[in-house]
Parts: C-alpha cells; sequence; structure tokens
C-alpha cells in the first residue's frame, strides 16, 4: 500500500458516456453525510448526519443516525436510525430497542443500530428498476447490537448481533439473534476452541467478545433461485456476512434457521477451495432483480486478518489466521460457488503479486452492481470509490477529501450511486467529462518538468528481460486470483 | 414409625437432613444409594418409581420414608420431618442446582404454617444453603415474615397477567390487593425478578368458550400494573413462552405452542411501561 504523500481527492477520472450517471452518497468522515455529482461537486451536506451507511431515498430522504453511544460503554452502537428530508427534518425515527443507562450518561432508549437497514421496498437499499424503498411508511429491517451470555460459545460477555424488523410505528416486531445460532455455523473444532478463549475481546462497556461482527445485512429479494423452487433463496429471507468469522449466511424468515453458508471454511469441498479463502469480507448480498448479475452474490473480499483457527506463522493463537494483503470483489453464483465476475488486483492492471496491495481495503468496502453492468466499488480504506465496467475499466473515480481529525484517515464505510430523480429539489448537474491526467508528466508547483537533461549510451548493455528485477516470482501464489480470473 | 433414608456418597444436603435429625434426636436406617446400599435403593425405586422423580441430572438425594410416605431432597424431607404434610404446598420438587434450593412456593401453602416453614428454611439457611422463593402474589404475608427473617435470597415472582385476567390464569380466587403488596415485597428481596407466561386463557367468542392467548395488550397492561406495585418501570422482567403439554388443564394440551419469536411482539408491548423486558432465554 504505497500512497504517495501528495495526490489530487475529489473527482479524478470520469467519463460520462460509459458512466451510469447519478449523485453519490457517503459519510465523509467526522463532518457528516455527503451528496456528490459525478463531478465530485458537493450538492449537499447533512452537517454531522452519522450513518453506517447513509443512504438516499427517493424524494431526496437520507438515512443514518443522530449519533453513537460513548465509546466508554459501547462499540458502534447507533442511538438511533432516522430518516430526514432535504431540509434535515427528522420524519422517522427508531430508538427502541434497548434501555440503556450508561454510568454517567442520560438513560435512554437506543437503537444499538450498525453496519446496515433495509427500509421496505428495496431488499439491498440501492437502486434497481422497481423495487424502491418506501418513505412514507412500511417495516425496516435493522442489524443491531445486543449484550448476551452463551457459555457454548464462550464463558465471557458477547456483543451478538442481531436482525430486527421494526414497523413504521418504531415497535419491533421480529428478532434474530446470532448466537442463538452458534450449532449451524459450522465452526470446526479448532475455531470453537479459539472463539471460547478469545472471542475477539472489546474492552469498551466492561469488555465483550465482538465474535461475529455482522456487518451487512439485506434481503434476497424476488430471484431466479426461489422461481425455479429452491426455498433456501425465498425473497424474504435475510443474508449477511460476518468480518470476524469469515461467515456469509442465509437466514430464512419463517424458520429462524440458517439455510445457505458461505465460510467459515473454504477448503472443505472442490468448489469452495476454488473459490478461495473470503477473508473479513463486507456488503455481501444478492444483486436485485432488474441489475446485470441479478441473484448472483456481490462481495466486497477485503482480506486483511481475520477468522478463528488453528495457529500459523501469522497468527500464532490462530486469532484472525486467515491473512491477505489484497481485496477482491467477487460476484459469485450462489449455487455453483462460481466466479461470474471479479475485479481484483489482476483486473485491476496490478502485477500480481508483487503489486497486488494496491487494490486493498483490509476493512469496511463495498460494492453495488449498476443498472448499466458497471460495479461502483467503495474501497473503504483509502476512501476511494470507482465505478468499473464489467470489462474492468475505471471509468469514475473519486477519493475523499475529508480526514478525520480523531482518526486521521479519509475512510468511507459505505458509498451509494442513486439516480438524479431521487434528488428532486435540485436541477440535474452538467456532466463534464475529466480527462485522464497522465502522471508520467503531471509535476506540482515547482517540481521540475518531466523529461531527462542528457541521455548518454553505453557501449554492449542488453536489453531488459521480463520480471529480471524482481526478488519474487509473479508467476504463482496468486491462486485465488489468477485461477478465477476472467 | 421408623424413617428410612436414602443418601448418597458425599451428599452435602443429605448430611444437613441427618444434622436436623440428630437435633430432633430422631432415629433413622440410611442406605447409601451409590455405595452399600445401591442394591436396596434400587428395590425402593422400583417399588415407587412414581413416587421419586429422576430429573436431567439424576435423582435428588436425601430420598426420605416414613409410613408410606416419600419426600424426596432436603427441603421436603425436613419439612415432613417438621410438620408432616402441613407445608407440603409450600415446598415442591427443587432441580438440584448448586448451593440453591428452589421449589419454595410462597403462594401455595397454609399461611397458618409460616412459622414452621420459617423454621425449616431458617436451618437450610444456617447450613450454608441459598433459598429461592416463587410466588404468584398469594400469601403476601408469608413472604414479608420470610423477607424481615432473611430467608430468600432470590425471589421469582409469576405474575400471571393483567388485573383483569389474574384470577382466571391462577385458576382460583385471587385478592388483587395481595398480588400487589406482593410485587412490592418482591422487589425488597436481594436478588428477585418478575415472569409472566404469555399463555392461553378462556375467552367466550360468539356465544361459544374458546381459548386464546394473552394478547400483547394484556402483556402490556400486566407491565404496566408492575410498575404502578412497585413504583419503578425498570424491573427485571421476563416474558417466557408457555408450554402446552405441561399444562395442569388437560383443555390446554391441545393449544398449539407459541414459537419464541413470536415473543417480541409481547416484549414491546411490555417495554412501553417497563424498560427491561426480556424473553427468558430458552423459553420453549
Amino acid at each position: 500500500m504505497t500512497y504517495p504523500t501528495i495526490f489530487p481527492t475529489g473527482a479524478t477520472i470520469y467519463d460520462p458516456g460509459r458512466c451510469w450517471n447519478g449523485y453519490t452518497v457517503f459519510q465523509a468522515k467526522e463532518v457528516g453525510a455527503l451528496l456528490i455529482d459525478m463531478n465530485g461537486g458537493e450538492v449537499q451536506l447533512w452537517k454531522e448526519l452519522h450513518g453506517m451507511p447513509n443512504r438516499i431515498l427517493p424524494g431526496g430522504y437520507l438515512m443514518g443516525s443522530s449519533g453513537e453511544r460513548s465509546t466508554a460503554f459501547g462499540s458502534q452502537d447507533g442511538i438511533d436510525l432516522i430518516q430526514v428530508d432535504w431540509d434535515g427534518n427528522i420524519v422517522w425515527r427508531f430508538n427502541q430497542y434497548e434501555f440503556i443507562e450508561d454510568p454517567g450518561e442520560e438513560p435512554q432508549w437506543m437503537a444499538r443500530q450498525h453496519h446496515d437497514y433495509q427500509r421496505e421496498g428495496s431488499p439491498v437499499g440501492y437502486y434497481a428498476p422497481g423495487l424502491e424503498p418506501l418513505t412514507d411508511r412500511g417495516s425496516t429491517l435493522v442489524l443491531a447490537h445486543k449484550n448476551v451470555r452463551n457459555p457454548a460459545i464462550c464463558d465471557k460477555p458477547l456483543l451478538d448481533d442481531t436482525l430486527i424488523e421494526v414497523n413504521w410505528e418504531g415497535e419491533v416486531v421480529w428478532e434474530w439473534v446470532c448466537s442463538e445460532h452458534f450449532e449451524e455455523l459450522g465452526f470446526r473444532e479448532d475455531a470453537r476452541n479459539l472463539l471460547f478463549r478469545n472471542p475477539n475481546w472489546l474492552q469498551s462497556g466492561g469488555g465483550a467478545g465482538d465474535w461475529m461482527h455482522i456487518n451487512s445485512m439485506s434481503l434476497l429479494g424476488p430471484n431466479r433461485w426461489f422461481d425455479a423452487g429452491d426455498r433456501r433463496f425465498h425473497p424474504d429471507n435475510i443474508i449477511w456476512c460476518a468480518r470476524e468469522s469469515n461467515i456469509t449466511a442465509v437466514v430464512d424468515r419463517q424458520t429462524s434457521r440458517i439455510v445457505w453458508r458461505l465460510g467459515p471454511n473454504y477448503d472443505e469441498t472442490p468448489e469452495l477451495r476454488r473459490l478461495g479463502w473470503i477473508i473479513g469480507q463486507h456488503h455481501a448480498h444478492m444483486i436485485p432483480r432488474g441489475l446485470p448479475g441479478e441473484g448472483n452474490i456481490l462481495i466486497f473480499d477485503n482480506g486483511g486478518w481475520a477468522g478463528y483457527g488453528s495457529p500459523n506463522p501469522g497468527a500464532p493463537t490462530g486469532f484472525r489466521n486467515a491473512l491477505r494483503d489484497y481485496s477482491r470483489v467477487l460476484e459469485v453464483d450462489p449455487a455453483s460457488l462460481r466466479v461470474v465476475w471479479q475485479y481484483t488486483p489482476v483486473e485491476a492492471g496490478l502485477p500480481f503479486p508483487v503489486d497486488a496491495n494496491r487494490f486493498y481495503s483490509p476493512f469496511i468496502s463495498s460494492a453495488q452492481r449498476l443498472p448499466n453492468g458497471n460495479t461502483l466499488i467503495t474501497e473503504g480504506s483509502g476512501g476511494r470509490i470507482i465505478e468499473v465496467t464489467a470489462g474492468h475499466e475505471i471509468v469514475w473515480e473519486y477519493i475523499s477529501p475529508y480526514w478525520g481529525k480523531m482518526l486521521r484517515i479519509n475512510m468511507i464505510y459505505r458509498a451509494y450511486r442513486v439516480p438524479y430523480r431521487w434528488v428532486p429539489q435540485v436541477e440535474q448537474p452538467q456532466e463534464r467529462a475529466i480527462e485522464r491526467i497522465d502522471v508520467t508528466r503531471f509535476r506540482v508547483p515547482g517540481a521540475s518538468p518531466s523529461g531527462t537533461r542528457r541521455v548518454v549510451t553505453v557501449a554492449g548493455v542488453l536489453p531488459y528481460r521480463p520480471d529480471a528485477a524482481l526478488c519474487v516470482r509473479t508467476d504463482v501464489g496468486g491462486e485465488t486470483a489468477k485461477e478465477t480470473s476472467g | 414409625m421408623s424413617i428410612l433414608l436414602f443418601t448418597a456418597t458425599g451428599c452435602a444436603r443429605c448430611a444437613i437432613a441427618k444434622k436436623f435429625m440428630a437435633e430432633k434426636g430422631l432415629a433413622y436406617d440410611e442406605h447409601d444409594a451409590i455405595g452399600a446400599g445401591k442394591e436396596r435403593f434400587g428395590q425402593f425405586y422400583r417399588a415407587h418409581r412414581s413416587a421419586v422423580f429422576r430429573g436431567k441430572e439424576g435423582i435428588e438425594f436425601p430420598v426420605l420414608a416414613q409410613g408410606g410416605e416419600i419426600r424426596q431432597g432436603v427441603a421436603a424431607a425436613l419439612a415432613w420431618l417438621q410438620s408432616g404434610s402441613r407445608l407440603d404446598g409450600f415446598i415442591g420438587r427443587s432441580e438440584p442446582s448448586k448451593g440453591w434450593v428452589g421449589g419454595l412456593h410462597v403462594a401455595r401453602g397454609d399461611p397458618g404454617e409460616a412459622e414452621s416453614l420459617a423454621g425449616v428454611l431458617g436451618f437450610l439457611k444456617r447450613n450454608g444453603l441459598k433459598l429461592q422463593l416463587d410466588t404468584d402474589g398469594r400469601n403476601p404475608a408469608v413472604l414479608e415474615r420470610l423477607l424481615r427473617q432473611g430467608l430468600g435470597d432470590r425471589v421469582v415472582m409469576d405474575l400471571k397477567g393483567p388485573r383483569a385476567l389474574y384470577p382466571a390464569l391462577v385458576g382460583a380466587p385471587v385478592d388483587l390487593q395481595d398480588v400487589e403488596r406482593s410485587m412490592a415485597l418482591v422487589a425488597r428481596f436481594p436478588e428477585f425478578r418478575f415472569e409472566t407466561t404469555v399463555a392461553p386463557v378462556p375467552a367466550a367468542e360468539g356465544g361459544r368458550e374458546a381459548i386464546r392467548y394473552l394478547h400483547p395488550e394484556e402483556i402490556a397492561a400486566t407491565a404496566r400494573w408492575l410498575k404502578e406495585a412497585t413504583g419503578s418501570h425498570r424491573q427485571p422482567y421476563f416474558l417466557r413462552v408457555f408450554d402446552p403439554e405441561t399444562a395442569a388443564d388437560d383443555r390446554l394440551h391441545s393449544v398449539e405452542a407459541l414459537s419464541p419469536g413470536a415473543l417480541v411482539r409481547y416484549r414491546t408491548a411490555a417495554r412501553t411501561h417497563q424498560v427491561l423486558t426480556e424473553i427468558q432465554a430458552g423459553s420453549a
């Protein structure tokens, strides 16, 4: 991850003719919910409105949270989940999931929402034809936290993940608690042993094990698998993924049982071995009906560090024992587990593996399928959003200019592209192409221009040979990236 | 009448029972059911299988037999030795739990025997056992006496439902002021919780007698009643799923069980008045 000290921010690449043009919304670090146009113009900021993530709903509504619980007592607990209008007025709020009495704090109801939510009408919370989220009624699925004890997992307190359904009146009408399904998660003995000893221990609130860390949750929505009779993929079923365990799973809404699962182990069948070890993944969801690739599972496979298992040199206790220093965006057929499409360092044109870590976000991040077949990718840790074509060309790129003051990082948790018509309050902006800058010639003020002042020729020197200067081989080691390429 | 006492090797509760009998000067014939007296206990068990409870953890000892009466567990054995069958309503079967004695039903006994009950519980307490009481709200005077004498380390109150349905849910006449007094007393014990089983209730529908489950609004009313009686909206209040198979009323065996997930709406309703309401883990 070699970053230059100086580089441009804002929109850096834009080919209007090949993009699916619209607005993009994201949580600008420690600033608020920011809506930008394709040229990076900042259309509106909902100042200090939190969001994990922020979403635009039709009509210029925005969803997010008014704040986060004190980190002395909780971890990523959103106080509430709110819907505000274009002018920032709160039109819907949910907070009555748990009554919290933190020492020194005012007792209050909290949603404890984190990482995701879905408003009825849209299974995944982004644009798909005919599947638009409701704005004045309907239920909302919320991913939330709950502190539990479960001696089958660990003798220590656990920070558990729950999926809850909240009606428009703010009443919880359905709940799924992850720890109650521990035996359905496929942990092997080495993982169970380690989980018992170290369930990803966090110190806040007296300590709790953030053992799964579910970071996305969405409905499957109408899909061809269910139409063909596969009830595992009932449109009302919920798909989630958990970064600490490397598990992606589908929960049956009727029985609450897990009916489809990817991970935690990726070495148990030929199909899984071909797929490769998914590590610390985010935003696993089924591409909604009406978009190219509908029915496939789109996953931002971060890499980085995650999982529980046997010790290895990179994980002496077996904690976070799966390691990889590049990311992959995978589109997977959920029936065959074959990769249908992917964007990895190879497709990004980065020499593999020596420069693979230039496409790498070890945490956060996402991928959204767009109606023209492009994919909007949030490479979150570096604050980079790109739109890539099915042929892997980058046709839009944006770098967030917002570095946090408390955490010096310009991270973007998850960005969404929405159609212009979802924000009727402003006129559709002009779309101005941004020509690619030739970085080999690009200089900042004060730097010498490109070009060598004097060239000498040495008799007898040989031409350069492929890979001659490298200390590592480039034809091995990238099984997961190379074998599934194309 | 001679006393037959079956004990188990290393059983601390058996030692307490023997100590009680020694203090009372009662003679008994002891057999170690997992040692030398195994064969003798086997014969006894086969002859009295229905009177000796075998739970998940096995058989609880001591088991005491006298004159055709059998009592199992240290509390029941001591109660028999002290008062014959007069304490039977107060003391029932206890699931073995390390250091605790349960099955102590404040509401079910004869309040005239409160002093005798306190004597038994005091002996258990002095010998190192912790006491878990339960009540449905009846006999508040007994509860108050036990509170005053420190004879309850934990109380679980089975709050049957809202005021209007309480007698029907208990299956007997109930003085609702007794229930309210009990709620307030329960909240003064060192450890306590309130529970409500989301149970079926008889209902008249279209002129016919029918059975329906309590509604979420009725659970909300129960939670509100708890708030009014205790002055707190922060009571540890738990909801439980009704198990038709264990229902005392035969008419309820055919009622379809609710799933634990169905209680989420009830919890939401209850939290309007009791903010810490939870669904009891393992409730099924």
